[in-house]
């Protein structure tokens, strides 16, 4: 079932790149009345639909009125979400984000007709609007030490001049980083570990979460810069003993730790390539994981407000409606229910369900 | 310590509960010998107070009555005033207080504590009992040093004192404000009995401050700027992407909170308000604010708050905090006083409105009926709910469920596990299940387990 999912999200982003029409199952037409749809697939006068169920634009009748009726219970509804069209979808058009490997972008859905009203009136609506004058004008050449971002578009990278090698890079890691994420990046004392190989899918709703890092999670290489320089080292960040050089050096040496490529035929950092942000944003295009990730699809479900005698799928016991199925937390020796026990019995790592926060 | 602390907890609950059976032991053999003043009672068929009904010495529960003497609260004279120029709460209060678990994070610095919520009345969290959850530690700032720079895609610039965001028209909103990884620790499995730590990384309060469409209007943004970034002064330069469409609706950066100054665990001087979002969008200590035409693809927006589905893929930017409910009395933080009337209570909260209904299932979920509110309905805030409950001291599955205004009815937990799967870590938001233990289950009679499906 899961499987289904990726496929259908790989295949459908590539749908996309190659600007061939959209994928997806059929959609029961409950609301062939209206005419007109979006794309062929959604209710255009959405809006009006939405209107008319006095704004409850997430009860079950209305999205089934506007996206039909499959769209309302299991998976469907999800892969329709990936297309920008659905007016609940939270995705933009590549034309915007730049794709699968642009620096991807979301939006708040058409259908949350609330949202949009109200920021029409607060802000797009400035008719009215007076300056009071309050505050005072800054040049943008002041605020140099402030302005540390650096956007998935690789704005705000230092000069490519600002650099080292790998090896020099390595060096510093070593200095400020590997008491706690370890010498190659394998995390220590429950600090979060930068480099390791770990598959993503999970089998097994009760198998332990796969740990995310840098080569296996991360979608983006401009942002481990951004956040290095941003928050590190942890007893005191953006430190000028590091410099922006330094800083460049460590995030070279970490994504060398991920076997990060920077080009189609495969070519890795090696010890003496001077890493600048030249070649950051080369192998930011190459980061392994950046194509898994899609803009929000919530909500997934779209239940009726059943009162009495509700279906067996509402109640417990895995579907089966016994009320008696249920699991209780894991006791201590001692009969102690409190606490997350495979962590207390030291058998599983810190953290919620993944390593550190 | 915190060990320590659920230890003491732990016995103090098991003592008072054997207190309160041996209470219930002695009255009901008051009661086997009095069987006439039940039949009596009964006899005058409610006719207003019978006397034969009263506690002590009627009904033999002399430890009720014991404390008519005068005490010395009643016989010296309390403290005066000013002994506190800031009040603190009674020490008998003492129990009541976030709380953390060591074993989630390596250190105290980018941590998280919970709040008793299952100890608080009403909508409101008192600013010392909010909940804490820090990404570098928490600064202490010096207002007069303190600036908010708007910048950016933008006509002008503008740097902001404290003094110039005290001279914008005001706006004091009541919201919750929740960690989109409260219920995380629940995801594959039932992990702990209380409601502090399955629902604690949320508050509500009532914040004041300056509308952020008012200062973004101020600055004028360029008709490319289409993102804003805000970013926190505390060592860990806390940023996330805001679609201006989000920002304009009804965000405000807020200096206040509860009626006094922000506290500094929650972003002293300033932080962003983001009504029904994640909590981590609400940047804490905020200096600047950039106006962008991209996100910025930050950190805690594409390797944290992002949700790993079961075949790797995964969800991010998922601002909104979906429709949510608890229990929190009975819940596994209270034991059941015996078969009887019971007003079951909770919250109920929504990202995205107001809450509408609030049902009630005490058997798994088959059967609903719907509760009514105690506090006022507001937009994105915490709602009170109540409803009258006859147990009969059997086994019970008690279960609240929520519908806001547009519509969405908070699912149950197998469900939410099927889409979703167990590796998510945030947004946890579908029903709970507490147990309760039948009276007559031995030593455990009367607990409220927290179980799941």
């Amino acid at each position: 079932m899961y499987n289904t999912k990726r496929t259908l999200v790989v295949a459908s982003v590539a749908a996309l790149f190659t600007g061939s029409v959209f994928a997806m199952s059929d959609i029961s037409d409950v609301n062939s009345s209206a005419g007109e749809k979006i794309n062929g697939k959604y209710a255009a006068n959405y809006e009006e639909i939405i209107k008319k169920a006095d704004g409850k634009y997430l009860d079950r009748d209305v999205i089934e009125a506007i996206l039909g009726k499959d769209a309302a219970h299991g998976r469907d509804g999800l892969v329709g979400k990936l297309d920008p069209a659905n007016p609940y979808s939270f995705e933009v058009d590549d034309s915007i984000d730049g794709g699968n490997h642009g620096n991807s972008q979301c939006k708040v859905p058409k259908a949350f007709t609330e949202v949009h009203d109200s920021a029409a009136v607060n802000y797009f609506d400035d008719a009215t609007f007076t300056a009071r004058g309050f505050g005072t004008p800054i040049a943008e050449a002041s605020l140099k030490k402030w302005n540390i971002s650096v956007d998935g578009d690789g704005k705000g990278l230092p000069d490519p001049s600002v650099g080292m090698t790998i090896e020099e890079g390595g060096k510093i890691y070593v200095q400020f980083c590997a008491m706690c994420h370890g010498e190659f990046g394998e995390g220590a004392k429950g600090y979060l570990a930068l480099a390791v190989e770990q598959d993503l899918v999970s089998s097994h709703v009760r198998d332990p979460a796969p740990m995310k890092s840098v080569g296996n999670y991360w979608p983006y290489a401009s942002t481990l810069f951004d956040y290095i320089r941003r928050t590190m080292p942890f007893w005191t960040p953006n430190a000028p003993s590091i410099g922006d050089a330094g800083y460049m050096g460590m995030t070279g040496y970490i994504l060398q730790s991920n076997y990060i490529v920077m080009d189609d035929e495969g070519t890795e950092l090696e010890d003496d390539t001077f890493f600048n942000s030249e070649v950051l944003m080369k192998m930011n295009k190459y980061m392994p994981n950046q194509g898994s990730f899609f803009c929000d699809h919530r909500p997934v479900i779209h239940n009726d407000r059943c009162m009495t005698n509700c279906d067996d799928s509402l109640v417990g016991g895995d579907g089966l409606g016994q009320e008696s199925t249920y699991r209780q937390a894991r006791k201590l020796p001692d009969g102690t229910p409190q606490y997350n026990t495979p962590q207390r019995m030291h058998e599983d790592k810190p953290g919620v369900g993944h390593s550190g926060m | 310590m915190t060990d320590k602390i659920v230890e003491k907890v732990a016995m103090q609950t098991e003592e008072s509960r054997n207190q309160g059976r041996r209470a219930f032991l002695k009255g009901s053999a008051a009661v086997a010998g009095g069987v006439m003043f039940t039949q009596a009672a009964n006899a005058a068929g409610g006719a207003g107070f019978d006397a034969k009904k009263a506690v002590a010495p009627y009904a033999g529960k002399a430890e009720l009555t014991d404390v008519l003497q005068d005490g010395a609260a009643r016989k010296s004279l309390g403290f005066g005033v000013r002994k506190y120029p800031y009040g603190m709460p009674s020490p008998f209060e003492k129990e009541v207080q976030r709380r953390t678990l060591e074993w989630l994070t390596p250190d105290s610095m980018a941590s998280i504590t919970m709040s008793p919520i299952h100890q608080l009345h009403g909508i409101i969290t008192p600013n010392g009992l909010h909940f804490e959850r820090f990404h570098g530690g928490v600064p202490t700032i010096n207002p007069d040093d303190h600036r908010l720079v708007i910048h950016g895609l933008v006509e002008r610039p503008l740097i902001f004192t404290m003094d110039d965001l005290k001279r914008f028209p005001s706006v004091s909103r009541i919201h919750f404000v929740e960690c989109p990884a409260n219920g995380a620790l629940e995801w594959k499995g039932v992990q702990l009995n209380s409601v502090q730590w399955t629902h604690g990384m949320m508050s509500c309060v009532e914040y004041t401050g300056v509308r952020l469409s008012d200062l973004l209007k101020e600055a004028g943004i360029k008709p490319e700027g289409k993102w804003i970034i805000p970013e926190g002064a505390d060592a860990s330069g806390m940023s996330r992407s805001i679609p201006v469409e989000l920002a304009m609706d009804d965000c405000f950066v807020a200096y206040a909170q509860n009626g006094e100054a922000l506290r500094r665990e929650q972003g002293y001087p300033i932080r962003l308000v983001v009504p029904g979002c994640e909590a981590n969008m609400w940047v804490k200590y905020l200096r600047r604010i950039m106006v962008h035409d991209v996100p910025l693809q930050h950190r805690e927006e594409t390797s944290k708050y992002t949700e790993l589905m079961p075949d790797g893929t995964a969800q991010r930017f998922s601002w909104y905090m979906e429709p949510n409910s608890v229990i929190t009395y009975p819940s596994p933080d209270f034991k059941m006083q015996g078969p009887g009337k019971y007003y079951i209570r909770g919250l109920a909260w929504s990202g995205r409105g107001k809450v509408a209904h609030v049902d009630i299932s005490i058997d798994g979920g088959r059967n609903w009926k719907e509760a009514h509110f105690t506090s006022v309905v507001l937009d994105k805030a915490w709602t009170r709910f109540e409803i009258e409950w006859e147990w009969d001291g059997e086994e019970a599955f008690l279960m609240s469920r929520v519908t806001d205004e547009t519509g969405y009815v908070q699912p149950p937990m197998p469900q939410m596990r099927d889409l979703e799967g167990t590796n998510n870590v945030y947004h946890r938001t579908a029903m709970v299940t507490w147990r309760v233990h039948a009276w007559e289950d031995g030593k455990n009679g009367g607990l409220v387990e927290n179980v799941q499906y």
